[in-house]
């Protein structure tokens, strides 16, 4: 019987009936076995796709430090595509260059002169299947020299990131999470004329999941951050106040619930060299814990990494490479008499506390002092770091970051001063002091009131007469034309204190300064 | 033979019959489509009466065109038929046997539904399909039933006028009465639905009717299901107990029935009518003719063709068999009943041997037997236990090749075992086909 026949029997009729409901059933587990197979396919292909941890490894130390990742990214960081989409998005806040060098990041060139793709201290890792970029240890501690203005750059691993300004970086991302050009509406077209177009998929993942979620993630952030930058003066290149966006970020601590005392905690990156011969000492500027390894995981914290994405093998690799990292030697060579005479001046008022250089044989780390902390009431330098880091804050450092793992910070103290810090690589360390107030090693051992009260920060050549780097007087408010004037006047700023020397009659404390210039 | 209770005359309020032997109803499809008798069903009903037996129960024959459950049976829906079927009982009695009319309708219950009624659901108690073939059906309206009572009593006359010696109602075996009486089919919400007396009401009705048109002098017997078991495919409901069964029977005996013919199942076949075996490779071979007969005749057919699948059929079929013997498989049901009333109880199911029918009657279990298989193996099979054996030589194996062969080839013998050889088979199922019928030029059209 063709399809077109009338059915001829009762039971024809109703199995053509019953023959529609079942085409109809069918179909329909038909059509859901067909979803479901293409729902299972491509959901099997988006969960590879999109659950992948990839990172980077390298062989070589020193690449490993500048780029290898410590974890991140995967908590902290940014799609390495919005990384490199953002230059072009906020021209007139990357000094309309492709690269992040208006906020003092520094870059490797091959032998061509060709930059490299990402800055020292960004590493790149895939997490769920995005490549992430965000910080390392190199972002804070790896910092440039010249000799002059129009010298070659030298970048040196392990001595304060001088040029980094991660004040303006972080405003700049605050900034941006609020803009209406993140949106997937208007950044979707940014980063494919960056990155090249994407394939339907992942065009659909960025615009529904990747972007919300990095403008959740600023969102978050400006949320926290943004209340406490609102009062902090500009930090400056080379600058960080470790603990207080610490506070915000570990244990959403508002910014309003911070007592006066504590609400600027802005200092120097320090350098990290000949970290073997500091264990024990009492480390961090306030000398609060006196742990290599914590000390390392805590400032791995403020770089980004949370407990749960923290890649220990990591840190411990860089941590183990920086306890042989020596300080470059000194460029300077001052007159060796007044190098002499200096020294011994050196061991009378300041050897005890740091140590000293013993020209051509290195920096000997000891002093009965060395590594202790200073109380405050002594030092006379400026508080606002010290007071930054609370008693409460440590409770909470120790109480809940790590607990119950092998990692749990237990060497966190409160302190009452500032610790006595070894000397090696002094030359690069400039401007001094730990926050940074003191623009040369000439005015560290001037009286505080003769000090200079502003000076240009940021400038990378160095100051082969007066040590550290190159710092003319500038005028508050006034924006020079690198780097930015440094006010000592402003809250945690004050350049006072640490009076060692400055007593001195002013040939002695020559021969001490040429003996200085020597470390 | 004397004493023998075998060979004691059974008497009814208005007839006697010289045995206690019943050939029960059973039948092929010998008759021509419009319903009329032919030759071989003559031949056939009288090879029985040859044999022995004190009675013949008709074949199922349908009081209406609508009521077959096979395209092929007798009728006995138009007076013009009388004659026929006066020439069928002339047949038998002259062998000094009776000749009882089965009055029926199927209901829903259709195999194979022929030209007249492949084209509509068959009338029933109810609009659920049945449940083993997927028969269609229609709840009957109340004109309908009152249309299927008048066509029994009609009937019943139109078997009085041919000369019958009485009528029997097939009440059992999931016919239309069956589909009244049953618990397990029986769903209307009217007053032929419900409790019991509901349900027995269409029954009642039609002996009241019989009993109006034919008086009461003319014997009326009822074949029940003793228990319907109705749960042959496990998800529908076990229908009518034994104790609901006592009771119709009580109300039918008040109604007028002469006689009660005891059975079981409330479908047909059923694992335990007729017992014994059931051959699925047959079926594999037969019950084609049913594919369109029903909405899951294409799904049995599949599960008697594919050995594969004949395990789930088996265990459908076998499991509701255990524990119950073949001979006598209702004996026990009919004595219960037979306590209950006063009229005569004949029971049917398997037998076949001498000493276990004459037990059943003196013990009190039953007044005579029907017999369908065991008599289509050995026609003569009274004559036998006549002449002293107690079984024959070549019994009835309870195969029920008969059974599965009937929807689709004569009826007859098909055990293989029983024959010399094939051919022998054969011959014995033709031998009702000879007829040397008088060939005439039709003067009509």
């Amino acid at each position: 019987m063709a399809m077109s026949d009338p059915p001829f029997t009762a039971v024809q009729i109703y199995l053509r009936k019953r023959r529609w409901g079942l085409r109809a059933i069918v179909a329909a587990l038909l059509l859901i076995a067909i979803v479901g197979l293409a729902t299972l396919v491509l959901g099997t292909a988006l969960a590879w796709r999109y659950t992948r941890h990839t990172v980077p490894e390298f062989t070589d130390d020193v690449q490993h430090f500048e780029h290898g990742s410590i974890g991140a990214e995967d908590a902290s960081g940014l799609p390495y595509k919005i990384w490199k989409t953002l230059p072009e998005v906020y021209p007139e806040r990357f000094g309309h260059r492709r690269d992040y060098r208006a906020f003092g990041f520094l870059y490797e060139t091959d032998a061509k002169g060709h930059q490299a793709d990402l800055p020292i201290g960004i590493a790149r890792s895939r997490v769920n299947g995005v490549d992430m970029v965000w910080f390392n240890c190199a972002t804070c501690h790896t910092g440039s020299w010249r000799d002059r203005a129009e010298g070659s750059v030298h970048v040196v691993p392990g001595m304060p990131s001088n040029n980094l300004d991660l004040y303006g970086l972080i405003r700049m991302l605050l900034d941006a999470g609020a803009d209406e050009k993140m949106s997937p509406d208007k950044l979707l077209p940014a980063i494919e004329k960056t990155n090249g177009r994407f394939g339907p998929i992942d065009k659909l993942m960025w615009r529904y999941v990747v972007i919300p979620r990095v403008r959740e993630g600023l969102v978050m952030r400006r949320s926290r951050l943004g209340p406490l930058l609102e009062t902090q003066p500009e930090w400056g290149p080379g600058r960080v106040d470790t603990f207080n966006p610490y506070k915000m970020i570990q244990f959403g601590i508002a910014a309003s619930t911070l007592s006066p005392q504590e609400r600027i905690g802005t200092a120097d990156f320090p350098a990290v060299f000949n970290q073997a011969q500091r264990e024990g000492m009492n480390l961090h500027w306030d000398g609060n814990n006196n742990s290599l390894a914590e000390r390392n995981l805590s400032a791995a914290l403020g770089a980004g990494v949370t407990p749960d994405t923290v890649n220990h093998g990591s840190i411990e690799r860089v941590a183990a490479w920086l306890k042989r990292l020596p300080a470059p030697a000194s460029p300077n060579h001052p007159d060796p008499g007044a190098v002499s005479r200096g020294g011994a001046l050196f061991q009378t008022h300041c050897a005890v506390c740091h140590g000293w250089n013993d020209p051509g044989h290195g920096y000997v780390f000891k002093g009965d002092k060395l590594g202790k902390v200073e109380p405050i009431a002594t030092l006379q330098t400026d508080p606002a770091r010290l007071d930054s880091y609370t008693q409460a804050f440590r409770d909470l450092q120790v109480g809940k970051l790590f607990y119950g793992t092998p990692y749990r910070f237990s060497h966190f103290r409160k302190t009452d001063g500032y610790a006595n810090l070894p000397l090696d690589g002094l030359w690069l360390r400039g401007p001094y002091l730990h926050n940074g107030s003191v623009p040369t090693l000439a005015a560290l051992l001037m009286p505080p009131a003769r000090r200079p009260a502003a000076f240009v920060r940021g400038l990378e050549v160095i100051d082969r007469a007066n040590g550290g780097f190159v710092s003319p007087p500038c005028t508050p408010g006034q924006r020079p034309a690198k780097g930015i004037c440094f006010d000592t006047r402003l809250p945690g700023n004050g350049a006072g204190g640490h009076v060692y020397g400055t007593q001195l009659p002013e040939a002695q404390r020559r021969d001490l300064l040429a003996y200085l210039l020597t470390f | 033979m004397s004493g023998d209770p075998i060979f004691e005359p059974l008497r009814f309020r208005h007839l006697k019959v010289k045995n206690r032997v019943f050939r029960s109803n059973i039948s092929g499809r010998f008759d021509n489509e419009d319903g009329s008798l032919t030759q071989t069903r003559v031949n056939w009903e009288t090879k029985f009466a040859n044999g022995g037996v004190g009675a013949i129960i008709s074949s199922y024959v349908p009081v209406l065109m609508e009521g077959r459950i096979m395209a092929g049976y007798g009728t006995i829906h138009r007076d013009d038929f009388v004659p026929l079927w006066k020439k069928l009982g002339d047949a038998v009695h002259a062998h000094d046997c009776k000749f009882i009319l089965q009055l029926s309708h199927s209901g829903r219950q259709m195999d194979v539904p022929g030209v007249h009624n492949s084209h509509r659901p068959s009338l029933s108690s109810t609009s659920r399909k049945e449940s083993l073939h997927g028969f269609l059906c229609q709840a009957m309206s109340l004109g309908q039933i009152r249309t299927v009572i008048d066509a029994f009593a009609a009937g019943a006359r139109r078997a009085r006028e041919a000369g019958l010696d009485g009528v029997e109602l097939h009440a059992a075996n999931g016919y239309l009465f069956t589909q009244f009486l049953s618990s397990g089919i029986n769903d209307r919400k009217d007053e032929y639905g419900g409790e019991l007396p509901n349900r027995a009401r269409f029954l009642l009705e039609v002996i009241a009717a019989i009993r109006a048109e034919v008086g009461h002098d003319f014997h009326l017997q009822v074949k029940l299901s003793a228990i319907d078991r109705n749960n042959v495919m496990p998800w529908e409901k076990k229908g009518n107990t034994l104790a609901d069964t006592v009771e119709i029977a009580k109300w039918c005996e008040s109604a007028g029935a002469d006689a009660l013919h005891i059975s079981s199942g409330s479908l047909f076949p059923h694992p335990l009518n007729p017992p014994g075996d059931l051959s699925l490779e047959t079926l594999a071979t037969t019950y084609d003719t049913m594919i369109s007969s029903g909405a899951s005749g294409l799904r049995n057919y599949l599960l008697f063709r594919y050995p594969l699948l004949r395990p789930i059929f088996r265990w459908l079929w076998f499991r509701m068999k255990k524990g119950h013997v073949v001979e006598g498989v209702n004996l026990d049901e009919a004595r219960v009943i037979k306590q209950a009333v006063s009229i005569p109880v004949i029971c049917t199911g398997g037998f076949q041997t001498a000493s276990v029918v004459r037990d059943a009657i003196s013990e009190g279990y039953c007044d005579g037997v029907s017999i369908a298989r065991s008599l289509v193996a050995n026609n003569d099979l009274v004559k036998q236990w006549a002449a002293g054996h107690d079984l024959p030589a070549r019994p009835c194996t309870y195969c029920n090749r008969c059974l599965v062969n009937a929807i689709k080839n004569p009826l007859g013998c098909y055990e293989p075992a029983r024959f010399a050889d094939h051919d022998a088979m054969v011959a014995e199922l033709m031998s009702i086909y000879r007829t040397k019928p008088d060939l005439r030029v039709p003067t009509e059209v």
